[in-house]
């Protein structure tokens, strides 16, 4: 005899990842930027798989692609000063 | 103090003198103190907090309005705030659908389904200022008094209960029963109780170690919740991982930060926080640069944050992995610095100077993590009692007040927004809707799903129905613990008793099964802490030179103790000895509650003080140079406490006494008896021996035993799980249960009719009333076999005893039902319906109802018996209705159709809406028969299989007959001694007319009672030598017997008894019914059917399966297999839409059951076809 399906409990929140694509700043397409980090030379870079805008940046063995990311904000905010 | 000391009056106390502290102790608390305590807090104190929280006040400008015709903006700005004051209760009380108010009292509650609570007023204050296009600012106030906010339901026996400071003979004249204890609430008639719920304590750093193949090796874990206690609670945890590559080798630590989706290395935290050097981190963690294992535990961590060296760059690294993404540097960083300040730790202080305070206590966290990753310390255990707090009935309630409060603000709050946008003058008295709370709290408590309607997270259960079996199943409910652990886990350890347990929860009472372990009640003697505030010991630790944590230098933690309130590390103290003693003293002396928890852990160097509420807290005698504080001349005064006034509080401010917790317990020493101690002074002298030295002393070991388990005579002589069985079967056994049951019109009650107070009894067993209440009778009891009619659990009992009332009892079920509202025009009728104008009558006789609808009180009735007559009109434009002369339905009550009985009382009644509303008791006597359940006191449980009259039973020399004979195999693989012990014991109570005691962990030996049982004359073990009955013959072997308490079960075979040849059936499946009370079949399963396939007698199955029982006749269509559309009568049959071709029908015999699944398939697009 086959059991009935019981009610299944509600799914558990699972934590929030932190984003490895985010918003291009140029034609703020969503998950348009990626990220290319090379430890080794200690570069990296952003970007923008829709409109090809890219910046680049020193980083550490800290860093992740949010790093990258939001040192292109600064800095595109420090050009529109 | 008195200054004389006369030897005598200094003398120590002994045994029988604690007993006399016991008796003061219940006397003074009773046994559901925990509740009552819990529930007072919240009514005096959190109650009101909660209403002039500052989030419950606010204030309201009016939204720019564009109103055409008018111009522009007006020339002055008003605001309004709104704030809640003064709280108001009263008490009980009851508002009649008239409008009258009288006062309220449990009884009438009860009987009449209302909710026993007292309506809440608030003191609000409307603040409007004005401020005029010149700034002149006008503020005008308006308090308006008491308004009426809701009614909270009121505990039973609580301060604001109107039966609180009654004499017994005034609540017997209230019609209440004065052993009650109370603890409970009444909601819609039911009684309630709130079961404590166990959780794990916050505020308190644990460290576990990941088992493989985990990413971490240490977790060091601190769920953090403020003392005000509004919000829901915020981890900190720090992670130590492996070092990348290898499994056994400590890596860097990171820390999780709420809100913050990737862990952080934790020297990014540290300089987040404002502590950038190196050094100035590790002080913070490490205490003491020479400890070099540790420094380099944290070498990687070190390493791994090098990149970030300044405090903005730090909390830019911990915003980017905020929520918000793609937001400037500054937003970042502020938003780093707001979960930093309001979010992490937040018990430590959300303000902005907390900065030091949490480093601290972070570095604390981190230090903890290195001790245990060092070997230095064990991990935490999670089942240790100190680490759990219980939610009782007052926070339960404070938390759904809280939210149903919070929800009442809102609504005024929108209101008023409405008033104002649209000029209207606020009228407070009705932007306050009084059924927020009103029928939110009696939702909760009604169902057990606590928290508010269709929100998530509700805890369902937390509300149930008080127990009303026997008293003392009433009493074990009351002081029930649950923990919210799924059932299903299969994880052993949290079911496990603990050590820690000791005292606090009862080692025998759980309930067996999937409920084992997790579902716990609390001990005799055990409270629980209801909390205060911290600030008072704060206070006394300013006084006595702590050094507070910001002023330190963090050189001097490693010389110093820390000192933890509540959680919080609020500073360090030198000579911790010296503070630890002092704070006692306060504590001894009541300068402090004495619920304050004062453990020093020398071992960590911490003091933690402890106010908070749910902690398990137990007294103990203090020992001071193994000499009790308490002396002969306390007991004398609390002996004679009519002239004295000395009660059990005095003993505790006199520092005899002192509660202590289950952590503090840890750093005592507790003396198991007074005689230890004795012993212990002897040994001072003599300087070889081991000496202990005693803090504490038990007031009696025996005090571990919860309700149940404290009825047990002899347990202590029992194997353990046998006590959890009596533990489990005292709840069902019959007995008095409240002094009022004749006042009292529950759905079920069972009643003994001459139960007897234990000829052995327990000393604990007199403060449960069990002498007043008793559940059980002492009966002649003979352990042999004896024409083997008892075999397997089975007893024999003597027919005799029964005809002259043995265990007898009375069975009493009420009926209820009102005449219920349909519509605003139409309601029901209590009436005796006649057959010409009703419709839908039932089988019964509504012959025996009166004119008025309802049964006389006398009248025997059985079966199907109508016993309420009620209708409930028919809508005239029904058109169901057969023909027009029904205007009625009928909806009458009528009889359980098993049951006979006569009718013991009506109560016709109103409810609250003012309606009429009946409740009919009926009674029915019950004597022992064959298949009845009894049991002892020692788990031993069997049904009668044979009842014999007094001349067929054995008999002694004396002419003694016994009244129960169990089979001597119940005993041996059950290891029941205390049972045995029993017996011996209640002979010589029986001889020579006294009680005879049975506590355990007394010095009685079987030995002492033997020898007593010899002195009165007879053998010496208990033996007897018995003659045959039926033959009055010498038996063989000598028989053991004697008295023994015994009790009857609720399972009767008369409620059980079922047998069905033919009977009702569903209608869907044509199945028969299911359950005694549908007069339901009697499964034949799958195995049964195996059984007879296995036989080889394939053709009976399909005969009593299928052709006597559920056989069907279809035609089928042989073009396409599916059941075709008969028309018998002119045999016409129909299938195939084909017209030309000739149909061909066959006729297939099946089971109904079958012929439901194919129409069931075929209405899910699956065609099942007859190939015939």
């Amino acid at each position: 005899m086959g059991k009935r399906k019981s009610s299944k409990p509600p799914p558990k929140k699972v934590a929030p990842k932190i984003d490895t694509m985010f918003t291009c700043p140029f034609c703020n397409h969503d998950k348009a930027v990626i990220a290319k980090m090379d430890h080794l030379t200690e570069k990296g870079l952003v970007l923008c798989t829709i409109c090809g805008q890219k910046f680049t940046s020193e980083i550490t063995h800290l860093s992740e692609p949010i790093d990258v990311y939001s040192e292109w904000i600064d800095a595109c905010e420090e050009a529109n000063m | 103090m008195a200054t004389y000391s006369r030897e005598e009056e200094d003398e120590e106390i002994g045994q029988e003198d604690a007993w006399t502290v016991i008796s003061s102790f219940f006397e003074e608390k009773g046994l559901a103190r925990q509740q009552l305590d819990s529930f007072n807090e919240f009514i005096q104190h959190a109650m009101q907090e909660i209403v002039v929280d500052e989030m419950s006040s606010f204030e309201l400008e009016p939204e720019q309005q564009h109103v055409p015709g008018e111009e522009g903006e007006g020339g002055e700005k008003k605001t309004y705030k709104i704030s809640f004051k003064q709280i108001y209760l009263s008490k009980p009380m009851v508002t009649e659908a008239d409008g009258m108010t009288s006062t309220l009292f449990p009884k009438e509650a009860r009987l009449r389904n209302l909710t026993y609570s007292a309506p809440l007023y608030v003191d609000m204050e409307k603040t409007v200022t004005t401020v005029t296009l010149d700034s002149q600012k006008t503020e005008e106030v308006e308090k308006i008094n008491k308004v009426f906010i809701g009614k909270v339901p009121i505990m039973l026996r609580s301060e604001y209960c109107s039966l609180h400071d009654h004499t017994d003979k005034e609540l017997t004249e209230l019609g209440e029963c004065p052993y009650d204890e109370g603890g409970y609430f009444i909601i819609n008639g039911s009684e309630k109780v709130l079961i404590a719920q166990e959780k794990m304590s916050s505020n308190h750093v644990y460290v576990f170690k990941k088992r493989q193949p985990s990413k971490y090796m240490w977790v060091a874990e601190c769920r953090s919740s403020p003392e005000s206690g509004a919000r829901a609670a915020s981890a900190c945890v720090a992670r130590m991982l492996h070092s990348p590559g290898t499994k056994m080798e400590p890596g860097c630590i990171r820390v999780t930060l709420p809100y913050i989706r990737t862990d952080i290395p934790l020297f990014v935290v540290f300089r987040a926080l404002g502590f950038v050097a190196d050094k100035d981190i590790l002080e913070h963690i490490v205490y003491d640069f020479n400890d070099h294992d540790a420094m380099e535990l944290l070498r990687p961590s070190i390493e791994e944050a090098l990149p970030i060296q300044s405090k903005k760059v730090a909390l830019d690294y911990i915003g980017k992995r905020g929520s918000a993404v793609g937001v400037s540097r500054e937003k970042r960083i502020k938003y780093a610095q707001d979960i930093l300040q309001k979010e992490l730790l937040p018990h430590v202080g959300v303000d902005e100077e907390c900065e030091t305070r949490k480093a601290y206590y972070l570095g604390y966290i981190v230090h903890r993590l290195l001790l245990c990753a060092l070997g230095r310390r064990n991990e935490d255990d999670r089942d240790h009692f100190g680490n759990k707090r219980m939610d009782l009935a007052g926070p339960l309630i404070a938390i759904l007040f809280r939210q149903l409060f919070r929800k009442l603000t809102k609504d005024v709050r929108l209101y008023c927004q409405r008033c104002v946008d649209s000029g209207k003058e606020i009228q407070l008295t009705l932007a306050v809707k009084a059924k927020t709370i009103t029928s939110g709290l009696k939702y909760s408590l009604a169902t057990g799903n606590w928290g508010a309607q269709g929100a998530q997270d509700i805890r369902a259960g937390v509300s149930q129905v008080l127990n009303r079996l026997s008293f003392s199943s009433t009493l074990s409910h009351l002081r029930r613990l649950n923990s919210p652990i799924g059932r299903e886990g299969k994880l052993a350890k949290p079911r496990q008793l603990h050590n820690s347990h000791w005292g606090m929860v009862c080692p025998a009472e759980t309930p067996e099964g999937q409920a084992c372990g997790l579902v716990k009640n609390l001990s005799l003697m055990a409270l629980v802490s209801v909390g205060s505030p911290s600030s008072p010991v704060l206070e006394f630790l300013e006084e006595w030179t702590m050094e507070n944590l910001e002023e330190i230098s963090p050189s001097v933690i490693s010389h110093a103790t820390k000192i933890f309130v509540n959680g919080v590390w609020v500073g360090v103290h030198r000579d911790p000895a010296d503070l630890v003693r002092t704070l006692r003293e306060l504590r001894r002396k009541v300068d402090i509650t004495t619920e304050v928890g004062i453990v020093h852990d020398i071992r960590l160097q911490e003091l933690r003080l402890y106010t908070d509420y749910g902690r398990c807290i137990r007294p103990l005698f203090i020992v001071e140079d193994q000499r009790m504080k308490i002396k002969k001349r306390n007991i004398e005064m609390l002996q004679e406490k009519d002239i004295t006034g000395f009660t059990w509080n005095d003993l505790v401010s006199s520092g005899c006494i002192e509660y202590v917790d289950t952590e503090e317990e840890e750093t005592t020493m507790i003396s198991m008896t007074i005689e230890d101690l004795v012993q212990a002074r002897l040994l001072a002298n003599n300087e070889t021996s081991v000496q202990h030295m005693y803090t504490h002393c038990e007031i009696h070991p025996s005090m571990i035993l919860g309700i149940c388990g404290s009825i047990i005579p002899f347990p202590d002589h029992n194997q353990s799980p046998r006590n959890t069985y009596q533990s489990a079967m005292g709840k069902q056994a019959m007995g008095m249960y409240v002094t009022n049951f004749q006042l009292r019109m529950d759905t079920l009650a069972y009643v003994l009719f001459y139960p007897q107070k234990p000829l052995v009894t327990t000393r604990a067993m007199e403060h449960l009333h069990f002498r007043e209440l008793p559940a059980g009778v002492n009966v002649v009891v003979g352990i042999m076999c004896y024409t083997g009619y008892n075999q397997e659990d089975s007893v024999i009992m003597n027919q005799s005893s029964i005809d002259r009332g043995l265990f007898r009892s009375i069975f009493y079920r009420s009926f209820k039902d009102e005449e219920k509202k349909q519509g605003s025009l139409t309601k029901e009728d209590l009436e005796c319906p006649s057959p010409e104008t009703t419709l839908g009558m039932r089988h019964g006789t509504y012959g025996k109802l009166d004119k008025d609808g309802l049964i006389c009180p006398g009248t025997r009735v059985s079966g199907e018996d109508i016993i309420i007559g009620k209708t409930s009109p028919l809508p005239d434009d029904d058109p169901s209705a057969a023909s027009n002369r029904f205007t009625k339905r009928d909806c009458s009550t009528g009889m359980k159709n098993s049951e006979t009985g006569i009718i013991d009382q009506v109560l016709l009644t109103t409810n609250d809406q003012g309606l009429r509303f009946v409740k009919i008791r009926v009674r029915s006597c019950r004597t022992p028969q064959v298949g009845d359940k009894f049991s002892s006191r020692h788990g031993q449980k069997g049904t009668i299989g044979m009842t014999y009259t007094q001349e067929d039973m054995p008999f002694t020399c004396e002419g003694v007959v016994p009244d129960i004979i169990v089979n001597p195999h119940a005993i041996p693989s059950r290891m029941t001694i205390g049972q045995l012990v029993e017996c011996l014991m209640g002979k010589v109570a029986a001889m020579m007319g006294k009680e005879g005691d049975a506590t355990p962990f007394t010095p009685v030996t079987v030995e002492n009672i033997s020898d007593m049982l010899h002195q009165c004359g007879y053998q010496k073990r208990g033996n007897e030598v018995m003659y045959n009955g039926h033959t009055g013959r010498k038996l063989e072997a000598k028989i053991f017997l004697g008295p023994t308490y015994y009790q009857r079960l609720k399972h009767m075979v008369d409620d059980k008894i079922h047998s069905r040849g033919r009977g009702p059936v569903q209608i869907l499946t044509r199945q028969p019914m299911e359950g005694r009370s549908r007069d339901g079949g009697l499964r034949f399963g799958e195995m049964e059917r195996d059984c007879i396939i296995s036989h080889g007698a394939a053709a009976f199955l399909k005969e009593r399966l299928m052709d006597q029982s559920d056989a069907y006749r279809v035609h089928v269509c042989q073009t396409c297999g599916l059941i075709a559309v008969a028309n018998l009568k002119n045999q016409t049959f129909e299938c195939c839409k084909n017209p030309s071709e000739r149909m061909k029908v066959v006729q297939v015999l099946l089971p109904y059951a079958c012929k439901l699944l194919f129409q069931e398939l075929m209405s899910m697009a699956v065609a099942p076809r007859l190939v015939t």
